[in-house]
């Protein structure tokens, strides 16, 4: 993991389909963060940015998160909503995965009676500690994302914690390592040289309900906004958004 | 519906016994404090309120604890104090619940007693009673209201609802331990005094009723003239919505406007002609029956309301 990145990448990409019981080689294929070079503006403030020009709506990432924390069934971390729009022959499909948006100014954060819920100073993570949570439910409904869920099993507050367990060891998180179309990308926003970044000041970006003031960490490349309120816009035909979730509607 | 929810029955349970007995201890407070057409009754009508008071609160914490994932977690709330409306509330609860009981054995000798120390206790504990009813009442409002995730919550218009609301459930408990064990009849002049005081708390009653009638005319007015969010969350209680028909006919006809109807009818001839009070048994009993009916409904409306609304935009 020490190498440069281009040659990790290149060595990631070839062992990838190689062996994957072949213990100390299989360890070092997992693709890992690129170590951060010099000139940081300040602390680390991890983000995601998923491009949707590239994503297929395969649910991979859906599948990897669930298997990664053993996500009980009914509930998700991560998911993938359809939007299908248009009238016939005009119409299209595009897709919108959704995880916690580790918000620069979380409402989850600042319900939360206990402290259970809190914003890692270290590297922006908005993380639930499972030792104070008394399970009141308030984060759940303060956040506007619905990113929040009970966990039935444990019965305390659980969301995407950004895969701390593998972020802190070096790697990417589960979700960013399993996606086959390479739409995810993970890394320190505040870092001007990191993949991240620099994918993100050459692209335009967007966030989601950028009016709630929340200030996401997790960006989107060719996101489609529409929701099925805009019906009532003719141009957008008919709208239909397929949550994949318990609940069919986005709240 | 409800059980899809995450703050179900026995939040919405939680948030209508809080408003009553936060009602019940600011009308006994008041009383006790001087407030008011009140004669020889007000000593009996500030003891019902203070009875009262507690227990709805205690009974509605303990089912807040049931609602939570880790009941048996429920003392980290009072680990540590943030500005989270509920770790405030808690603070403001566990008072509260201590203060009432204080203030309710300080009733528990009939007489009043003028000033003896009993009597000063208690009108010390109503001082303290006073700010606390007040944040009981404001802060089960601002609970919900602290959340712009949920358009149909946060709005100021709620806060006074829900504080108007608590206070006529107050009044109507009291109402209706009045009619209940302390019935009419009698001496001429003990019976006078009582209907005096039962008209006392009736006009107020009926005024506060008028008010959250005035509150949710506005809610509705400016949730109209709003655009996107907010409009799109109220459309929920206007006629075809999901809660119309709980709020138009449990909030607004059985909770408000037939309470205050009744209360009118019995009111109205003395405020206009100065004729004799006459208290009716009926009005004294279904009144406060219906408002507190109203009241439940009223939180549920709210509670359920703000879960199955959100922001319209992705
Ligand atoms: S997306 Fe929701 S849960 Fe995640 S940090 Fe933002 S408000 Fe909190
Ligand atoms: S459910 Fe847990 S994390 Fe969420 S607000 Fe309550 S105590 Fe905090
Ligand atoms: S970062 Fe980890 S927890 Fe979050 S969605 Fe991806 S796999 Fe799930």
């Amino acid at each position: 993991m020490n190498k440069d990145r281009k040659t990790e990448i290149a060595r990631r990409r070839f062992l990838k389909g190689l062996v994957l019981g072949a213990g100390g080689s299989a360890v070092a294929a997992v693709p890992a963060l690129p170590r951060t070079p010099s000139g940081r503006l300040g602390k680390v403030r991890y983000g995601m940015l998923i491009d949707l020009r590239k994503c297929v709506g395969c649910q991979s990432c859906s599948v990897a998160c669930k298997s990664e924390f053993d996500v009980p069934l009914g509930v998700s971390r991560s998911w993938v909503e359809y939007v299908e729009k248009g009238v016939y022959p005009h119409v299209g499909r595009t897709f919108l995965p959704r995880l916690c948006n580790h918000c620069s100014d979380p409402p989850c954060v600042s319900v939360c009676p206990t402290g259970a819920t809190y914003k890692r100073e270290q590297d922006g993570i908005v993380v639930v500690d499972d030792g104070v949570c008394i399970g009141c439910k308030y984060c759940i409904l303060a956040c506007p994302y619905d990113a929040r869920f009970l966990n039935p099993v444990t019965r305390f507050a659980d969301k995407c914690d950004f895969c701390i367990h593998r972020v802190s060891k070096g790697l990417v998180p589960s979700c960013v390592n399993t996606c086959p179309a390479g739409a995810r990308i993970f890394g320190d926003l505040n870092d001007p040289g990191s993949q991240i970044s620099k994918t993100m000041a050459r692209n335009r970006v967007s966030v989601l309900r950028p009016e709630m003031g929340t200030q996401p960490n997790v960006y989107y490349i060719g996101a489609d906004h529409t929701e099925p309120g805009n019906v009532k816009r003719h141009e957008a035909g008919e709208v239909r958004v397929v949550t994949h979730r318990r609940d069919p509607e986005r709240r | 519906m409800i059980e899809e929810l995450d703050w179900g029955l026995l939040v919405i349970g939680y948030l209508f016994l809080a408003g009553v007995g936060a009602g019940a201890i600011l009308v006994s407070a008041f009383l006790t404090l001087g407030a008011g057409e009140f004669g020889a009754s007000r000593f009996a009508i500030a003891r019902y309120g203070a009875f009262i008071a507690p227990l709805p609160v205690i009974v509605g914490t303990a089912m807040l604890v049931l609602e939570l994932g880790r009941p048996f977690r429920a003392l980290n709330l009072f680990k540590l104090i943030n500005l989270s409306p509920m770790s405030v509330g808690s603070w403001f609860v566990g008072v509260f619940i201590t203060v009432s009981l204080l203030y309710a054995l300080t009733f528990i000798p009939r007489a009043a007693g003028f000033g003896d120390r009993l009597n000063r206790a208690r009108r010390g504990l109503a001082w303290v009673c006073l700010p606390f009813g007040f944040a009981m009442a404001v802060y089960t409002a601002i609970l919900i209201g602290a959340m712009p995730a949920r358009p149909f919550w946060n709005s100021p218009a709620i806060v006074l609802l829900f504080v108007l609301s608590a206070l006529s459930g107050g009044v109507a408990s009291v109402m209706l331990a009045l009619a209940v064990f302390h019935k009419p009849g009698g001496n001429p002049a003990v019976a006078e005094d009582r209907d005096k005081s039962a008209h006392a708390l009736g006009s107020a009653d009926a005024m506060l009723l008028l008010g959250e009638l005035a509150i949710i005319l506005l809610f509705l007015l400016f949730a109209q003239l709003s655009i996107g969010s907010v409009r799109e969350a109220a459309s929920v209680i206007h006629a075809g919505g999901a809660l119309a028909a709980p709020f138009w006919g449990f909030v607004v006809l059985l909770g408000i406007l037939i309470p205050a109807g009744m209360e009118m009818g019995v009111i109205a001839p003395k405020l206009l002609s100065g004729k004799l009070f006459n208290s009716y048994r009926a009005v004294e009993i279904l009144a406060p029956v219906a408002i507190l009916i109203g009241g439940f409904a009223l939180r549920y409306v709210v509670v359920v309301a703000g879960q199955i609304t959100g922001p319209i935009s992705i």
